[in-house]
């Protein structure tokens, strides 16, 4: 649809306003999903535009459906470090070499890389497959780098039940996010063309992926890592403990993150809702690293609402959120860490 | 009253520098950024502001407004722009001051909460104990701030049994546009009722003392449904009639339900010309009666009742009520809605009314409304990028504001008068009314500089008609 019909449908009603996280920090119509749409309805050049996150959860709140991903898109803006970090996670060995080579250099950005990541070790992404693999296991750019254990007992788990092939890689929603579509069309098509099931353990990417059909016309079946356990019915072992859950913003949108609170309730373990679970944590794909200001204030908000649950331990099912959740000081855990 | 000396032009460069100097750079906007303030959910007018200013304190308002008043400029206070009469739409050329960034809470204790006028509805529930809840909940509650609710006295759902705003404000400090600050507690001739409804023309919210509610024990509800809107509107006062007082009595038409199933909010209500939703609060014996009273009730006047069978089904009857606004795009995008005030028992006659409008004018219209305080909601669909079509609307607004003010209704229950409704304050009250209300309003604001030309009809010449629509919305036919 044109941009023009999408925007007819926003009826002004701001509605969409306190469930941004950037209107939530300035309180500004400028920084909000109203004030970005009306800046475009009416031609003029805000500086509001830049500022989205693109959680895109002012979409969940809008009585009229409208889609404001599509909308503003394309008056994203990308800059050059923005798009250089981009292109390093492009290709998984990239990804690596970018990561590692950060903690050596002085740049501001990677200075702040090494803040988000201290404690983490870089490591080289698991790579392999079993003989006829029935399904494959796509651990997302970072989390294969950066949470390697995490991929590890993921991959055990499934094993013991399926024969599993691991594809590493980017599905695309970063560079979807920052406006570059053709680049996110190339990844999403490199993806495409698996016909086998796909669980992947970013629950962002998952719901990126989802959108395939409705965005490049490609059909992909793809889980959640928790959907899969769910929707598979698969076995899943007792434990104990207290968590509090984080609701990624794209996974929340679609729908996916009960399958996460479904996982934790059956292994028995205690969850303590934090305020506003699906909440942006701060991150926003890079936006934490070219926003650092306004991502810090967001990051700020999570941590009192993280807080008020009064649980240190946080379910995070996206590598980029639990980057923020560990900055903020909590212990960010993935379902599959729990296995 | 001299008013129209008193224009800021967009280039008063030492305005500017003065209101930076207390804000800060980044809390003014100066550029094309002023165009995404030109309007709030009023969507036929828009006027660009000559600047917008963002204050982030108590005291960095008060400054604004010795400033304001010490150079006689026009100005009016916008929350979170949800106006759906206009009130801050700034027509005469006003300077905007958002209060969004005045949003926090200072103390809370028992059933009392304190807060500042930018926070919004939704968010006191995340400051006070579970076991009280804050009653008004306008259907923009998710957004709409509380200083935005005292101003138009904004009621909800639950109004039949806690009341309008009006009955959840124990106290505010407004602060006056000669700069003054007061404490206002509504004793004896303290003017706090003046404030709440007042439209932001008399003073601004500061800060708002809101009176909480015990929670009910329990919360049961009752759906009605009728084979003709006759029926349902006499059920509706039957209902009051066997001695129930329902937490929430809301309405919809057949329009509304077939928009309400056609969208995400979809309900699945029974097959009806229009349905009751009927919420009853209270403890178990009490509701308990209500229910077999309320059934009775629905019994005699022709209707059939049913509970919802599972929490599941319950809400979504409700989430339904609440998307029946929103869904009316799947009639048009762009929709006006009324909110005139009627005696329950002239519901039938209002209803059948607005559909005749509605032919006459060839504009879709639908009605769900909170039928329990006789606020109606037609809505009336038009197409905003056509001007003629868009006044059509209004005319067709503005006969059924004037039938319903025959029926001995008011012109508006809670979405306020602002621009959108000027017209009627004259039919509705006297000429000695409105005089006293510009004395009211002089007594406070002598320099008419805070958002003037709302609320009371402005006399002639006294206010800059900006294009056809605003001259349209000030003339009395």
């Amino acid at each position: 649809m044109e941009v023009e019909k999408l925007i007819s449908m926003c009826t002004h009603c701001g509605f969409c306003l306190e469930t941004c996280p950037t209107f939530s920090v300035t309180r500004n119509e400028v920084h909000s999903p109203r004030g970005r749409i009306e800046a475009i309805r009416s031609k003029i050049e805000s500086y509001g535009l830049q500022t989205c996150m693109f959680c895109r959860l002012c979409e969940t709140a809008c009585p009229a459906g409208v889609k404001y991903g599509q909308i503003v898109l394309p008056f994203r803006k990308r800059n050059v470090k923005q798009s250089l970090f981009l292109r390093s996670l492009e290709s998984p060995r990239a990804t690596y070499l970018l990561l590692k080579g950060s903690q050596k250099i002085s740049l501001k950005e990677a200075q702040r890389f090494k803040e988000f990541t201290k404690g983490l070790k870089v490591e080289r992404q698991i790579e392999g497959e079993d003989d006829e693999p029935e399904i494959v296991l796509f651990p997302g750019c970072l989390e294969g780098v950066l949470f390697r254990e995490t991929v590890e007992k993921a991959l055990n788990f499934l094993r013991k039940r399926y024969k599993v092939k691991i594809i590493n890689g980017c599905c695309g929603l970063a560079h979807f996010s920052a406006g570059n579509i053709e680049k996110a069309k190339e990844l999403a098509s490199r993806l495409g063309t698996i016909k086998k099931p796909i669980v992947t353990l970013q629950s962002n990417c998952a719901a990126h992926m989802k959108e395939y059909k409705e965005l490049f016309g490609l059909e992909v079946e793809v889980f959640d890592f928790a959907e899969f356990l769910i929707r598979k019915g698969v076995d899943l072992p007792r434990k104990e403990g207290k968590v509090t859950i984080h609701y990624p913003c794209n996974a929340y949108r679609k729908g996916l993150t009960k399958y996460v609170v479904e996982v934790i309730k059956k292994m028995g373990i205690n969850v303590r809702e934090m305020e506003d679970p699906q909440f942006e944590c701060g991150s926003g794909g890079d936006y934490w690293i070219t926003h650092p200001e306004m991502s810090d204030k967001v990051r700020e908000i999570k941590k009192t609402k993280i807080e008020k649950s009064g649980v240190n331990t946080v379910i995070s099912t996206n590598s980029v959120c639990s980057l923020s959740i560990l900055r903020s000081g909590f212990k960010p855990l993935h379902v599959a860490d729990l296995l | 009253m001299s008013t129209f000396k008193l224009r800021v032009k967009i280039n008063d460069v030492s305005l500017e520098r003065e209101v930076t100097r207390i804000v800060g750079e980044e809390w003014v906007i100066t550029g094309q950024e002023r165009e995404l303030f030109s309007y709030p959910a009023f969507l036929p007018l828009k006027v660009t502001p000559p600047l917008v200013v963002l204050p982030g304190s108590e005291e960095e308002v008060i400054e604004i407004v010795k400033l304001f008043k010490s150079k006689r400029t026009k100005y009016l206070i916008r929350g979170a722009g949800t106006s759906l009469s206009g009130s801050t739409t700034p027509t005469q050329g006003e300077v905007v001051i958002s209060l969004n960034r005045l949003n926090k809470v200072f103390y809370t204790q028992g059933l009392e909460i304190t807060v500042g006028p930018g926070i919004a509805n939704l968010h006191i529930g995340k400051f006070i104990d579970s076991d009280v809840f804050y009653a008004p909940d306008p259907s923009s509650y998710v957004v709409s701030s509380i200083g935005g609710n005292i101003s138009h006295d904004s009621g909800g759902m639950h109004t039949p049994k806690y009341g309008t705003t009006f009955n959840s404000v124990v106290s505010l400090r407004v602060l006056l546009p000669d700069g003054s600050v007061e404490d206002l507690n509504g004793r004896n001739l303290d003017p706090l009722p003046l404030f709440v409804g007042s439209e932001g023309t008399l003073g601004i919210i500061l800060r708002a003392t809101l009176r909480l509610f015990p929670k009910p024990g329990i919360s049961r509800t009752l759906l009605a449904a009728f084979d003709n809107v006759e029926d349902a509107g006499k059920a509706v006062v039957e209902i009051y009639k066997v001695g129930v007082t329902p937490a929430s009595l809301e309405f919809m038409d057949k329009p509304s339900i077939i928009a309400v199933e056609n969208t995400q909010y979809k309900a699945n209500y029974p097959e009806a010309e229009a349905i009751l939703l009927i919420e009853l609060d209270g403890n178990s014996i009490q509701v308990e009666e209500e229910m077999r009273r309320s059934k009775l009730a629905i019994s005699k006047c022709n209707g059939r009742f049913y509970e919802p069978t599972s929490e599941e089904e319950k809400t979504r009857w409700w989430i339904g009520r609440k998307g029946a606004f929103p869904s009316f795009a799947y009639y048009s995008p762009s929709y006006l809605t009324l909110d005139a005030n009627v005696p329950r028992s002239s519901l039938p006659k209002i209803l059948e009314f607005t559909y005749a409008i509605g032919r006459k004018y060839s504009l879709p219209v639908a009605n769900c409304f909170h039928a329990g305080d006789g606020t109606l909601h037609p809505l009336i669909g038009f197409n905003s990028e056509d001007r003629e079509n868009t006044i059509n609307a209004i005319k067709a607004a503005e006969e059924i504001t004037y039938y319903a003010l025959t029926l001995g209704g008011v012109p508006s229950g809670e979405h306020g008068i602002g621009i959108e409704k000027l017209k009627f304050m004259p039919v509705y009250y006297s000429s000695e009314d409105i005089e006293v209300m510009r004395r009211i309003k002089e007594s406070f604001d002598p320099e008419f500089i805070l958002n003037p030309c709302k609320l009371i009809p402005p006399k002639e010449k006294e206010c800059i008609a900006v294009g056809e629509i605003h001259k349209h919305l000030m003339e009395v036919d």
